[in-house]
């Protein structure tokens, strides 16, 4: 029984965090109406400034953290300005394939630059777990998900109170006519790219803490792909409780009936909630529902 | 625009596919030079032709689907698998002739890539493409996990030669023409679709799905036809795939050759197969280029070693996909015809 409970918060947790870099996904949504394939990526390239600032440069992590998050908000920064802003008036399909372009690109780029080398990640997060009676509950996600709700919060006060966060709104709705309205539809985007590149340099940093970095930690980006889909692209704060849904469900089907069948179903278990999902209710649990007019 | 003097008087002459007769010539040689190929150049080309073939193939689904039709889609490589998979495991178990298990495989594909465009009944936009990369992760959960004696497992399966009234299609010069007889087939079929109700229907929905509803057009049973057509093309190609590597692992069938793929018909031009043909060309020289230079360079910083070529890769694939979307959205194609129409009126502007 301990161990169930324990498998559920474990679970629980690994959602928030699945649900942070789900925040990458939402944001920039939220902010400029293009789904960004990238998220993955981002978070890799803000895996590896963090490792770049501490390993390499040898900062301590009080200077390395502000330092990793200004780099990872100036890598956004430069995607923007360099991809998305020329294509601002063209249809979202070319916003949306130019981030399935940036997929591949920044894949590539991490490998050059860095190339396929396993490296150890900072510990940033203290790697002792915390005990609760039985049950062990590890530090960097516990961590996290305290982080995720904070954030989850602040940032959807933000974009439903604040005036600039409801601007960015309306051009989530429509460009053409937020522009017209006068707001300007370009701030807006790099403002949702550098805040998704720091949130992926955070998610980067609770999921990576004191464990080793490859490229290939930049699955996370798919894997929480569901998460964002199951709260409903537009919905920030609906990111947690999907988030501890889908991670709960993935937990308990790792941890029971993987052994049964023999099989890694905890690892798709996710995609089939987000089909089922999608199905029965395409705008997720609390996505705006749009009226569309010809 | 048609030169002067070419005009359409009937619908038919219209939705001709060969326009003028210099187009037909040039039809003709190109034909020509293909089948004599194999005579004219040495075996390294015709392995590369033999992968232009089939990329060709898919890629013309994929135009399809998303090029007419509008649907993005990043499970191509998925609805390949399938086809590549059923065709190696109904020519490895039954020992069935290729004429018939690359129809099958392209109608498994064609099954799996309608049960994700059926999600169209509900799901609008580009929703529909993240159904098609759960499809991907679908695929190779399936493939991963289900008993390896049905699908391999994680060692691939071996596939048998291709065989016709006892000759055995070996070697790059018999499959290629195996290859190019097929892909002449589906890219001759592809223009009867795109010509038909279904080709202007699937235009319809791109251009404008509410619209279309309006008009009476079924939208979401053309948007789960324009899967169905664009997986069986995959699935066909697929099938090329298994009989020319002779294995089939599903290492081969990841998001990236999806993306490799949708790389080909942007680079080409959406919405025009032709453009899908020139985009196959482009991208698969490159890939060439990439592979041959990419070793030497290994050399030199070696601390890359081999993974410096599908880095190259992916970054000069994505920075083609980026660039063409920023540069030229409308493609290679849309360039030449532009280019074509300024040399017919000149010296005039328009």
């Amino acid at each position: 029984m301990v161990y169930f409970i324990n498998d559920i918060i474990t679970g629980a947790l690994i959602g928030l965090l699945y649900a942070l870099v789900a925040m990458g996904f939402v944001v920039i949504y939220r902010a400029s109406k293009v789904f960004n394939f990238a998220q993955g990526e981002l978070v890799i390239i803000g895996g590896f400034i963090v490792w770049f600032t501490t390993m390499q440069l040898g900062l301590s992590l009080w200077l390395s953290i502000p330092l990793s998050l200004v780099l990872a908000g100036l890598v956004g920064y430069a995607i923007e300005r360099i991809f998305l802003t020329k294509l601002i008036g063209e249809s979202v399909f070319s916003m949306v394939m130019v981030t399935v372009g940036l997929l591949i690109l920044l894949r590539g780029l991490v490998l050059l630059l860095f190339g396929p080398a396993v490296r150890p990640f900072p510990i940033i997060f203290p790697l002792k777990p915390l005990f609760l009676g039985d049950m062990l509950i590890p530090m960097n996600l516990l961590a996290g998900g305290i982080i995720t709700i904070v954030a989850a919060v602040g940032l959807s006060w933000f974009f439903n109170r604040t005036r600039s966060g409801l601007r960015m709104t309306a051009v989530a709705e429509d460009h053409v006519v937020a522009s017209s309205m006068g707001i300007s539809v370009k701030g807006s985007i790099a403002f949702a790219w550098v805040l998704g590149a720091i949130l992926s340099t955070i998610g980067a940093m609770i999921f990576l803490s004191g464990k080793s970095l490859t490229f290939l930690a930049s699955d996370i980006g798919f894997a929480a792909l569901p998460v964002a889909l199951f709260a409903g692209l537009e919905s920030i704060g609906g990111l947690i409780l999907a988030g501890v849904i889908i991670g709960v469900v993935q937990s308990l089907t790792t941890n029971y009936l993987d052994p049964m069948i023999g099989g890694s179903l905890g690892s798709v278990v996710p995609y089939i909630i987000m089909l089922a999902i999608l199905l029965i209710r395409p705008t997720g649990l609390f996505g705006w529902r749009t009226i569309e007019r010809v | 625009m048609d030169p002067s003097g070419i005009f359409p008087t009937s619908y038919r002459t219209d939705r001709r596919v060969v326009r003028t007769r210099w187009q037909a010539i040039a039809l003709a040689v190109f034909m020509g030079l293909l089948l004599a190929a194999p005579y004219l150049a040495s075996g390294r080309i015709i392995a590369v032709l033999n992968m232009m073939l089939i990329s060709a193939v898919i890629a013309v689904g994929l135009q399809i689907c998303t090029g007419y039709a509008g649907q993005i889609n990043l499970g191509q490589a998925a609805f390949m698998g399938v086809g590549a998979y059923t065709a190696s495991i109904l020519a490895s178990k039954t020992g069935m002739s290729f004429l018939l298990t690359i129809p099958l495989a392209g109608f498994a594909a064609a099954l799996f890539g309608f049960l994700f465009g059926l999600t169209a009944a509900r799901i609008k936009g580009f929703y529909l493409a993240l159904t098609t990369i759960a499809a991907q992760f679908l695929f190779h959960f399936a493939v991963l996990n289900l008993p390896s004696s049905w699908m391999g497992g994680s060692n691939g399966i071996t596939v048998p030669p291709a065989e016709l009234f006892g000759f055995r299609i070996v070697g790059e010069t018999s499959q290629f023409y195996m290859n190019l007889a097929v892909a002449t087939i589906m890219i001759a079929g592809a223009f009867g679709i795109i010509r038909s109700r279904f080709g202007r229907a699937f235009v319809a929905v791109r251009d404008d799905d509410v619209a279309a509803g309006i008009m009476g057009i079924n939208v979401a049973a053309t948007k789960a036809n324009a899967f169905l057509i664009g997986a069986f093309y995959a699935g066909v190609g697929g099938a090329l795939w298994a009989y020319l590597i002779r294995f089939v692992g599903v290492d081969q069938f990841t998001l990236f050759n999806s993306i490799f793929f949708i790389a080909m018909i942007i680079v080409g031009g959406m919405g025009s197969i032709v453009g899908a043909l020139v985009g196959v060309f482009v991208i698969r020289v490159i890939q060439e280029v990439i592979a041959t230079v990419g070793p030497n360079i290994a050399d030199s910083v070696s601390f890359l070693g081999g993974d410096i070529v599908f880095a190259g890769m992916n970054v000069i694939l994505g920075g083609v996909i980026a660039g063409s979307m920023i540069l030229e959205p409308k493609g290679l194609m849309h360039r030449w015809n532009i280019l074509k129409s300024s040399f017919r009126i000149w010296p005039f502007p328009y």
